[in-house]
């Protein structure tokens, strides 16, 4: 499923993704700065899978994906994945495509938004991702929107002549800043 | 593509899944006690519907399932996932009958399958999520050599409440320490490659 729009602070927005948006993925997701932290930057990277895929998600009752906009432009995407409606728990993403904005905040925002949607309309109990350890903005962005840490991974991906960590975390209602 | 074939415990085997194997499969995932102690892989279906599933289990390429028997019997399956990159192994389902429980048919089927993954395959690392209550489980995996990564609260929902996740994982270097003297096959002969 694609998510409705939700406009946010500072020109940020999630909105309903579109094939054009899917189409920006490949290019995106091949960039060593946008894959700093995930991604083999090698894949069935074709238009014609982009379709494919458009359609699976927006088939899909156990995902809930949007793009984020910035200043109306697309500039990357995030999402609730794997939700179990009995046990209302999903796992969240989130990459921004355009590295050349990023330390804007977007990600942020774009966050926040996604999670305050989990509470208030998908009424989900729980939400958790895994996040290079390393990745400290991206770290701090989730622990703003209430995350926290539930365990760490070590050594689960090589990067550039190193092992990573990750970061596992876990969100509910009540940790959620507006909720508190 | 991932149907897994055999690996020999001592008291158990890992086999073939074959279609046969369903009916019991769909019983047991309709099994309270089986459904208290962890998730299904399947929510109870009709035959149909688990052939169907048999069908894509077959031709996933990252998850392996396996049937385990036990004196001739089956009791039990596993279902593994196979990271992308190929260096781990998340154990998805380790399903025992009830009805064999407390034979010591979970850590040998346990065992064997560590065994295969270290010893054969050659990964890095095996993980399991279980429940915090699931005692019987945990007690397994830790006597295997796991150790706990993360903690889930109220992660699973079951009996009117949720209850907590235990992520835990056991690295090839513990395998080593603790069962370096289990293997697949016996080490080559010296003479064996002249």
């Amino acid at each position: 499923m694609f998510g409705p729009r939700l406009d946010g602070r500072n020109g940020v927005a999630l909105v309903a993704s579109t094939l054009e948006h899917f189409k920006l993925h490949p290019v995106w997701e091949t960039q060593p700065e946008v894959g700093r932290f995930w991604g083999p930057r090698f894949g069935e990277l074709t238009q014609e899978h982009q379709e494919e895929h458009f359609k699976k998600v927006g088939a899909d009752q156990t995902q809930i994906q949007w793009t984020i906009t910035y200043r109306d432009e697309p500039v990357g995407f995030t999402g609730i994945f794997d939700i179990d409606w009995v046990r209302r728990d999903g796992e969240s993403g989130i990459f921004i495509g355009r590295h050349d904005l990023f330390g804007r905040g977007i990600a942020s925002e774009a966050i926040r938004l996604r999670t305050d949607f989990a509470w208030r309309e998908l009424r989900l109990h729980r939400v958790h991702n895994w996040i290079a350890h390393a990745n400290r903005g991206s770290r701090r962005a989730n622990e703003k929107a209430g995350y926290t840490q539930m365990g760490l991974f070590r050594r689960s991906f090589f990067r550039s002549g190193e092992w990573y960590d990750e970061w596992l975390g876990e969100a509910y209602p009540h940790t959620f800043p507006d909720q508190r | 593509m991932a149907l897994g074939g055999t690996i020999r415990g001592k008291k158990t085997t890992l086999r073939l899944p074959v279609e046969a194997d369903l009916e019991t499969y769909n019983r047991w995932m309709a099994d309270i006690r089986v459904r208290r102690a962890h998730r299904v892989w399947h929510e109870p279906a009709m035959p149909a519907t688990w052939k169907e599933r048999f069908k894509e289990i077959a031709k996933d390429k990252q998850h392996v399932l396996w049937s385990i028997d036990a004196g001739g019997s089956l009791v039990g399956f596993a279902l593994g996932h196979l990271w992308t990159m190929g260096n781990g192994f998340d154990v998805n389902q380790l399903v025992i009958d009830p009805d064999e429980w407390r034979k010591g048919y979970g850590f040998d089927a346990a065992l064997a399958l560590h065994r295969y993954v270290f010893d054969y395959l050659d990964l890095r690392l095996a993980t399991f999520e279980l429940r915090a209550d699931n005692l019987a489980a945990l007690k397994i995996v830790t006597k295997l050599g796991h150790i706990e990564f993360a903690h889930g609260h109220e992660v699973d929902y079951r009996d009117g409440a949720y209850v907590d996740e235990i992520k835990l994982r056991m690295d090839k270097e513990t395998w080593q320490e603790r069962w370096s003297a289990e293997r697949e096959y016996p080490p080559l002969a010296a003479d064996a490659t002249r």
